[in-house]
């Protein structure tokens, strides 16, 4: 055992002052905007680096009794190593400039809340998600690195992030939510048999769905108050011509999902922007999503997971949510229809992005290189209010 | 969120956890055979820091699961919940043995801290079953992360 583990301890020594050199000869040309995450990459090699050092000094002590200890440290840092030189590391190795533009705003979406303003971030490719972790990494299809009008759906992921930075708290509001639903749901009928355990065993399966599904809508709602009208845009262009399985899903794969139905994700965002007064954006989104439901021979059934009285239990949750996690607010001039010249924040330049596609979409591409080179070149420092 | 965002945070947090239990039960084994361990005294202190947060947390878990009997534990996420059914199933069907991790959560937490060498028995085998724990919830984790060959 010894000798294995020290063949180990060494072949991994190798593999990672190899990542230590092309993480060094990468860093030269990678963008500013990624470098803090860089930073964080190289740290963290170094520190697998010394733990396997480490590790080898442990076994110097010809102790036998450490044996399943550095056993365990050795497969430790070998995963850790794996997913560092699979997924981390990445961000850096691929980097190209045209990154820039999805960095910038992520830069500033990080360094505008006080709870992410140290983590790095960066981006990936694939499709949307986030490893919301210290640091983080915003995966995107590649294409949509290179335009406006997908961005901001990062202010979804973004909720993850700020979700974790708050957890206990987030927890302890869901944990209420998911209780105010058991609440909503139809009682089992009481007939002491296999069919009332059926029934029981239902309703907990929807309950404990609920946990995932709040976090979806708790980051839809920070979309939506960060990103305004863009986001809800953004969301529904790009969830709306998926297909089926976003109007509606069988029981069965309803209580696999990890995430909503997306038409019940629509409905929350119409309400929600409704309620604060966005009354166009809201009916466009029902309405889009009523006709390509209505095309697909869709017609809306939950089976219990959602129903329109939860409607106003969740939103007050959200709200509560929201609260806790204080992500920063739309202001009205942002979204209202601006000229470039006044452009005064990322969330202006993609509710501008949206304007100018809905009203011209042939054109918008012209429209959408300049604004992008300008986005570029403008100091980020004078969005950072 | 998708299963991988969701591996990747608790492989985030289960790692951190790992290398406590690793430090801690090295710092002991070298100081129980007289050796002076590599680490600081500071990375030491927050090793048993992280645990003591940890089974904190865990007993609370832990009570709240077993009240509830099959019905969910709600606010927990998914990785979560899993780790406490497979610490109440592994006391259940005694694949933890230790009397402190089978008794009283919030014991071993002052065990931690304690320089009796009884005591020090009994952590080494708190952190040997714990660790059996956490390294077979990790590779459901890597599973997800990494995939297979």
């Amino acid at each position: 055992m010894q000798d294995l583990l020290t063949q180990n301890n060494f072949a991994l020594r190798y593999d990672i002052e190899k990542l230590q050199r092309s993480l060094r000869d990468a860093q030269v040309n990678i963008p500013e905007e990624l470098k803090p995450y860089a930073k964080w990459v190289i740290n963290e090699c170094e520190k697998l680096h010394q733990g396997i050092l480490q590790n080898i000094r442990y076994l110097g002590f010809g102790q036998k009794n450490l044996l399943k200890d550095i056993l365990s440290n050795t497969q430790s840092i070998a995963n850790a190593f794996y997913i560092l030189n699979q997924d981390q590391a990445s961000p850096i190795l691929r980097a190209r400039t045209s990154d820039r533009l999805v960095l910038r705003l992520l830069l500033w979406l990080h360094t505008m809340h006080h709870q992410t303003k140290d983590i790095p971030a960066a981006v990936g490719d694939g499709e949307f998600s986030i490893w919301a972790i210290h640091p983080s990494i915003y995966y995107t299809p590649c294409t949509a690195q290179r335009g406006l009008l997908n961005l901001p759906l990062f202010f979804h992921e973004f909720g993850h992030l700020l979700y974790r930075c708050h957890r206990p708290e987030m927890n302890a509001l869901v944990n209420e939510l998911q209780a105010e639903i058991r609440g909503l749901l139809p009682p089992a009928v009481v007939r002491d048999d296999k069919y009332t355990a059926a029934q029981e065993r239902k309703r907990e399966v929807v309950v404990e769905k609920w946990y995932a599904w709040a976090q979806e809508f708790f980051c839809d709602a920070v979309g939506f108050m960060m990103g305004g009208n863009s986001f809800a845009y953004a969301f529904s262009m790009y969830l709306r011509i998926l297909g089926k399985p976003q109007y509606h899903l069988s029981i069965e794969n309803l209580a696999r999902s990890s995430h909503p139905v997306t038409w019940i994700r629509i409905h929350l965002l119409a309400d929600r922007a409704r309620r604060i007064g966005y009354e166009g954006v809201s009916t466009d989104l029902e309405e889009t999503w009523s006709q390509v439901a209505a095309t697909l021979g869709v017609v809306e059934d939950y089976y219990g997971f959602y129903d329109s009285k939860f409607l106003f239990v969740i939103q007050d949750k959200l709200d509560d949510m929201l609260t806790e996690t204080s992500p920063r607010e739309f202001q009205e001039s942002e979204i209202s229809n601006q000229e470039e010249s006044t452009l005064t924040s990322p969330v202006a330049l993609l509710n501008r992005a949206w304007q100018k596609f809905i009203e011209d979409p042939d054109g918008y591409r012209e429209w959408e290189e300049d604004a992008i080179e300008h986005f570029l070149d403008v100091d980020l420092g004078t969005f950072l209010t | 969120m998708k299963p991988k965002e969701l591996a990747v945070q608790s492989f985030h947090e289960n790692q951190k956890l790992l290398s406590a239990v690793n430090a801690v039960s090295i710092h002991t084994k070298l100081e129980m055979a007289g050796h002076s361990d590599l680490n600081s005294a500071k990375t030491i202190a927050e090793a048993k820091d992280t645990l003591n947060t940890f089974f904190k947390e865990l007993d609370v878990i832990v009570q709240r699961a077993e009240k509830a009997g099959t019905k969910p534990l709600l606010g927990v996420d998914a990785r979560r919940r899993q780790f406490v059914r497979n610490f109440i199933d592994a006391k259940r069907n005694y694949r933890i043995q230790s009397p402190s991790l089978r008794g009283k959560l919030s014991d071993v937490v002052q065990m931690i801290h304690s320089d009796k060498d009884t005591d020090k028995q009994d952590i080494l085998l708190v952190l040997e079953e714990l660790r059996m724990l956490i390294e077979e919830h990790i590779a459901g984790d890597t599973e997800i992360l990494l995939g297979g060959i």
